[in-house]
């Protein structure tokens, strides 16, 4: 199995990219294989790191504006590269100008900030740190009915835990995280390879805001309140399979008055 | 351009913006020729949008990075002939470029001196999540192409990890 493009081959499946049956094949081989194992945990590990040493960014608002000027604007000769219009007279207006964008540029950040972008950004995290291994889980099942009462005692709210495994989503386990600076449920699901973090908290004892939904470093972030709880999903999976798979859980608890406890 | 035209423009290229910046600054190394690239390559989008005929966000958002990554090659080679020589030998410390300070430095400085063929996969996919056949599509390279690039361009900065961890 060591011939040359099985690192490629580990990346692909790290990045979903492999077809299932090879993807079976591969985790088949993973299971049996202690230095295959070491080096995707190390793919893992650059993965966490690009994630939070690597960042994106925003365009500047005055590139913005002049995208914009430009759509809105008249002829092709009036939209002159900004290189060649910021010369002499402009020069200190643009200075000016551009101060006034970094005190305006910050002041966003932080309404931003305040308005669930740290805690979307601290759900990303947990998410990312979930993957390394041996961090997943602390309750490793496939059973509603063993990883529900584990949270009994641990936590003092019970989340309610459904098996979708029915429809392509399978319960792997749960364990305790910390977001916003209480414990929450994270609830682990599985799709082909992907993982899906569900974390839960009653909405009254903790903040519920941010995004509906986000997408950052190729993970996408789900959130919602609904009755008495904050849910909030990242995955790396589809965004059109993990819409879905938020669907099955609104519906689930829409039409669960006792969720998952018979 | 008219208003219906403008406002579908607007709608579906605009939300792309601050993905575009991002390959761009990574392309260019550097704040002040990311912005002169994204404003070109929006100039160009605008020129072509008539034909783009994409529906799906994501396809929009692959179309104008198409556009980016052309435009920044283009205007590298136009205006830093030797630029492109230079960074294949893959020494070059790229000193001019301007970071954010709370960045980890040698993560992305080891981006930095990657060759861009591969620097641009890694910021397609890390950054932006883009699909093997998105990259391919942008980059104009066989999928198959698209992951060994992945991957080489993975085990170099995975060096640059563990060089900084004996550190």
């Amino acid at each position: 199995m060591t011939h040359p493009s099985f690192e490629a081959q580990v990346d692909a499946y790290l990045d979903g990219e492999l077809v299932a049956g090879d993807a079976r094949a591969l985790e088949t081989h993973l299971a049996q294989c202690p230095e295959c194992t070491r080096f995707r945990d190390r793919r893992l590990e650059l993965r966490a790191a690009i994630v939070a040493g690597v960042p994106t960014f925003q365009a500047p608002p005055a590139l913005r504006e002049r995208v914009l000027a430009a759509a809105r604007g008249s002829s092709p000769s009036a939209r002159a590269p900004r290189r060649f219009t910021v010369q002499n007279v402009w020069r200190p207006l643009a200075l000016a100008a551009s101060f006034a964008v970094v005190a305006l540029g910050s002041w966003t950040l932080a309404l931003q900030r305040a308005g669930g972008v740290a805690l979307a950004d601290d759900v990303l995290a947990s998410h990312i740190r979930s993957l390394m291994p041996g961090h997943l889980t602390d309750v490793l099942s496939s059973d509603q009915h063993t990883v529900k009462p584990w949270f009994n005692g641990r936590l003092d709210f019970s989340p309610a835990v459904y098996d979708f495994a029915g429809r392509g989503y399978q319960l792997l386990g749960g364990r305790i995280d910390s977001l916003g600076g209480r414990p929450v449920a994270a609830l682990v699901y599985g799709r082909r390879q992907h993982v899906i973090n569900v974390f839960v908290w009653p909405a009254a004892r903790g903040p519920t805001a941010g995004p509906e939904r986000r997408t950052r470093q190729g993970y996408h972030e789900l959130h919602w309140t609904t009755g008495d709880y904050t849910y909030w999903l990242v995955s790396d999976l589809g965004l059109a399979e993990l819409q879905d798979f938020a669907q099955l859980l609104r519906q689930a608890d829409s039409t669960t008055s006792v969720p998952a406890s018979r | 351009m008219e208003s219906s035209a403008l406002a579908r423009f607007e709608a579906v290229v605009l939300p792309h913006l601050d993905a575009a910046y991002t390959l761009a600054r990574y392309l260019m190394r550097n704040a002040q020729d990311a912005e002169d690239v994204v404003q070109d390559a929006c100039l160009r989008a605008l020129k072509y949008f008539e034909g783009f005929r994409g529906e799906e966000a994501t396809s929009a958002r692959a179309w104008l990075l198409t556009i980016v990554r052309n435009t920044a090659h283009s205007w590298r080679k136009r205006h830093r002939p030797d630029a492109l020589a230079v960074e294949f030998d893959e020494t070059e410390h790229s000193d001019a470029v301007v970071r954010d300070p709370e960045a980890k430095e040698t993560l992305g400085r080891a981006l930095d001196r990657l060759a861009p063929e591969f620097r641009e996969v890694i910021v397609l996919r890390e950054l932006q999540g883009l699909s093997y056949k998105e990259i391919s599509d942008v980059t104009g390279v066989p999928v198959g192409t698209v992951m060994s690039r992945l991957s080489r361009a993975r085990a170099r900065l995975q060096e640059a990890l563990r060089a900084e961890e004996v550190r």
